[in-house]
């Protein structure tokens, strides 16, 4: 065998010759189907993760192929390989630096010539490419046709035709891959010409560094480095600390002289020539083109009065079918686990004979806060399949092109407008869905907004306490909060713009793909993937809160009142501060610590606390009718959720009636808030810290805890501030205080 | 006759004849196509009046006015 092994880190481990692993990078455009072909290769054997040291995601698989071990990489999709994005500097470091066996250049058929581009940019690296010319049915179906032969003998590598949706061409392709990782060395790619000036520089400019500088040849692939160099490429310069102008400078000056000095634009112009003349010489397209369905579809998606309408329509669906067809799942999970769960658990503690604060600890700490993870997983599910519905389907674009002006005025994106909505219904999907903003910045300013929207968590606390307050008119008050919400939004996008997110906004250059159905079992594994992430990551971090919050409220031990609980000093200690704003007692500041869990926890620590219900045995259920109970509220969740859909307009989940008896409590509230003071509470509850949830999803998207450490900074500022001017404004206007 | 991306009508072509903009923004243009010689035909306006729509090398692309401002094309009649 002439190659040697790459596999620094499994190369040891496999059986020598040529049952070694391969190691195969997927690098191709975004939208040419490249997660679907993956998902359709590798399926649930994906592990989805992030690239050290960046968020962007890196989805790996390893698999047996015809006694082969292969190890799948799936690199950032990417029009380039350019330093600038994330995306591609991961693409391109992975493939300079780990030199995996095979690339496999996943390209739509139906967009050959920009494709062809990123196809052009990847032979540069010397690494044996396998092209899965994919979306080939749909090519076929437009009456394209593809010299599939000729692009294999200009390109020098091998090209299979797929189609990933309908798992077309997979097997060929698997074999593609392993019988070009094995030939490896005896089939090259081709050294493409960028016309004689060009190819000359190269010729030089890789001879000088040959000569002085072999270190680097090790380093990098020498063709590449040598084009790196011309182009000045940022990244490379600083990684190598070379100076292009200390290269071959007679063939600079020639360079420069006819073409002029931007080197980098003149690579770019070599590699789209390249690619069209490529694109020109394989594909037939008839003679008469169809409109295109696309087309079609985009004279009433984007029609200048239809455009906004239909946007906000989908939003509306969107946005009703996430959340009310998950929602009685949720209260389904919640009802198991603070029931039987807890019953089960003191049973069995009981039985063994461990003390009573350990039956307290499993089930107000565990089980709760278990229950609390679980709770959140239909939401997670529902909105990660109709987010990525939205964007595999194509929509996304649109919904972005629609909305980006009113977007950008704030300093955002016109796709942050779906986070935000989403927010609507819980900030964490909000936070997760900040995913399909291409630019870190977009992505971290959103996720920072989103904690703004009213989540369905608050709505509890207005209801309690609008109902003890402001009875005559609920509906006004509530609203009042929503809009202040949104309203410190739009302030906060501008304060951000011109502070922490100074300097230009990223570009708006986005591709409007055309529109496709994405397969169902794509959307499902992807659903899946995002699911399963959240439950293991963030499941430890609230189990872990919630737990905390126990101990705070339980030690120390034999507390008698909980104003001698940890929580209740704790509440002590910071309700001076809350003193300007009118609500300045340990009861009130105790609740809201307790709000760290998720907003909807004060009500029932201010239960707790205001209006403690005598302890009454219940009679217990036994085991089978526990059982019994569990199937059938099952089966009543799924009747709800369904019906949920189709039966109102409205937003089911979000209405706000009370689901439980809380006369004893707003009784309570009434004796230690005044009106203005209640609605100053509603205002601090809406605007203060969010929620551990959110702050693990950011944690989970940017990677660190500095972005939470900003959110609860300023949310708990803001939030300090606003119900300060609620009481002095409303006492100015003589509200009473 | 000369004028930039963002003054063209819907349903005028132009072909580039320079890119303006400079570093990063200049790059991510070219890789989108957005190269001289190239031909854009303006598809549409969106409907509060930016981003504009462009077809370049068969395929559909949306960029903000300022963007397009910095992309100087040669009307085709």
């Amino acid at each position: 065998m002439t190659a040697a092994p790459k596999l620094r880190t499994s190369a040891a481990a496999d059986p020598p010759g040529d049952a070694r692993a391969i190691t195969v990078a997927v690098a191709g455009n975004p939208n040419s189907g490249k997660s679907t072909l993956i998902n359709a290769i590798a399926g649930t054997r994906l592990q989805v993760g992030n690239w050290p040291g960046v968020t962007v995601e890196k989805k790996e698989a390893s698999f047996e192929h015809a006694g082969r071990h292969i190890r799948l990489v799936d690199l950032p999709g990417t029009y380039s390989l350019s330093p600038y994005s994330q995306e591609e500097i991961v693409a391109r470091d992975y493939l300079a630096h780990e030199r995996p066996d095979v690339i496999v250049n996943v390209v739509d058929a139906t967009n050959l010539e920009r494709n062809l581009y990123l196809t052009v940019q990847l032979l540069e690296l010397g690494i044996p490419v396998v092209m899965a010319l994919n979306i080939h049915d749909e090519a076929e179906a437009k009456g394209y046709r593809i010299d599939v032969r000729r692009i294999e003998e200009r390109l020098g590598i091998r090209v299979v035709p797929t189609s990933a949706t309908k798992k077309k061409g997979l097997e060929q392709l698997l074999e593609a891959m392993v019988g070009t990782a094995l030939a490896r060395g005896a089939r090259k790619p081709v050294d493409l010409s960028y016309g004689p000036d060009l190819d000359a520089a190269v010729r030089d400019v890789a001879r000088e560094l040959v000569a002085r500088h072999p270190q680097l040849v090790d380093r990098y692939p020498l063709r590449w480095l040598a084009l790196k160099v011309l182009e000045d490429d940022e990244r490379v310069s600083a990684e190598t600390s070379l100076d292009r102008d200390a290269f071959a400078a007679a063939t600079l000056e020639h360079l420069r002289t006819a073409h002029g000095e931007d080197l980098e634009a003149l690579l770019a112009e070599a590699r789209y020539a390249l690619a069209a003349g490529l694109a020109r010489e394989v594909l037939q397209k008839p003679e008469l083109q169809k409109i295109e369905l696309t087309e079609r579809i985009d004279r009433i998606v984007l029609n200048r009065f239809l455009g906004i309408p239909i946007f906000l329509a989908t939003m509306w669906i969107v946005f009703k079918l996430t959340f009310d067809l998950s929602s009685p799942f949720g209260e389904w999970i919640q009802g198991m686990t603070s029931g039987p769960f807890k019953r089960w658990a003191a049973t069995l503690l009981g039985g063994v004979g461990a003390p009573g604060w350990t039956v307290s600890l499993v089930n107000d700490g565990i089980i709760s806060g278990v229950g609390f993870v679980l709770v959140f997983v239909p939401v997670i599910f529902a909105m990660m399949f109709f987010i990525t519905l939205l964007e595999g389907s194509g929509y996304m674009a649109r919904a972005a092109f629609v909305m980006d002006k009113a977007m950008h005025a704030v300093g955002l994106h016109g796709k942050s407008f779906i986070p935000m909505v989403l927010g609507f219904g819980c900030n964490v999907p909000g936070v997760y869905a900040t995913r399909t903003l291409e630019n870190q910045r977009d992505k971290v300013l959103t996720a920072l907004l989103v904690p703004l929207m009213s989540c369905g968590a608050r709505l509890p606390v207005y209801v309690v306490f609008v109902g003890a307050f402001f009875p005559q008119n609920p509906g006004t008050v509530i609203w009042s909060l929503y809009v202040i919400g949104i309203v410190l939004a739009l302030v906060m996008g501008v304060v951000f713009k011109r502070t922490l997110f100074r300097g230009d906004a990223p570009a708006f250059i986005m591709e409007l793909p055309p529109y496709r159905m994405p397969s169902f079992r794509s959307l499902c594994l992807h659903t899946w993937e995002k699911g399963k992430h959240f439950l293991t990551k963030a499941g430890t971090y609230i189990l872990a809160v919630s737990v905390i919050v126990w101990f705070l409220l339980h030690l120390p031990w034999g507390v008698e009142s909980k104003k001698d609980s940890y929580l209740g000093k704790a509440g002590q200690v910071m309700a001076p501060a809350l003193a300007p704003l009118g609500f300045g007692t340990w009861e009130a500041a105790s609740s809201l610590i307790t709000g760290v869990i998720a907003k909807e926890i004060v009500v029932g620590t201010m239960g707790e606390i205001y209006a403690p219900a005598p302890e009454h045995a219940e009679e217990a259920p036994t085991l089978g009718e526990d059982l019994k109970e569990i199937v059938t509220s099952f089966g009543a969740a799924v009747g709800e959720s369904v019906g949920n859909v189709v039966s109102t307009v409205g937003i089911s989940s979000l209405s706000f009636e009370e689901k439980e008896d809380h006369s004893a409590l707003k009784g309570a509230l009434r004796g230690a808030f005044t009106p203005l003071t209640a609605f100053g509470f509603m205002v601090f509850v809406l605007l203060y810290m969010p929620c551990v949830v959110v702050a693990i999803a950011m944690r989970q998207e940017f990677g660190g805890w500095k972005w939470f450490g900003v959110a609860f900074a300023y949310q708990t500022a803001l939030a300090w501030v606003a119900a300060l001017l609620v009481h002095e404004g409303g006492r100015l206007l003589g509200l009473g205080g | 006759m000369n004028t930039n991306l963002a003054r063209l009508a819907v349903g005028e072509t132009g072909r580039i004849t320079a890119i303006g903009s400079t570093g990063a923004m200049k790059r991510r243009l070219m890789d989108m196509g957005l190269l001289p010689g190239a031909e854009v035909l303006v598809e549409k306006v969106a409907p509060l009046g930016d981003p504009i729509e462009v077809r370049v090398r068969s395929y559909y692309l949306s960029l903000r006015k300022k963007e397009a401002e910095g992309i100087m094309v040669e009307v085709k009649s």
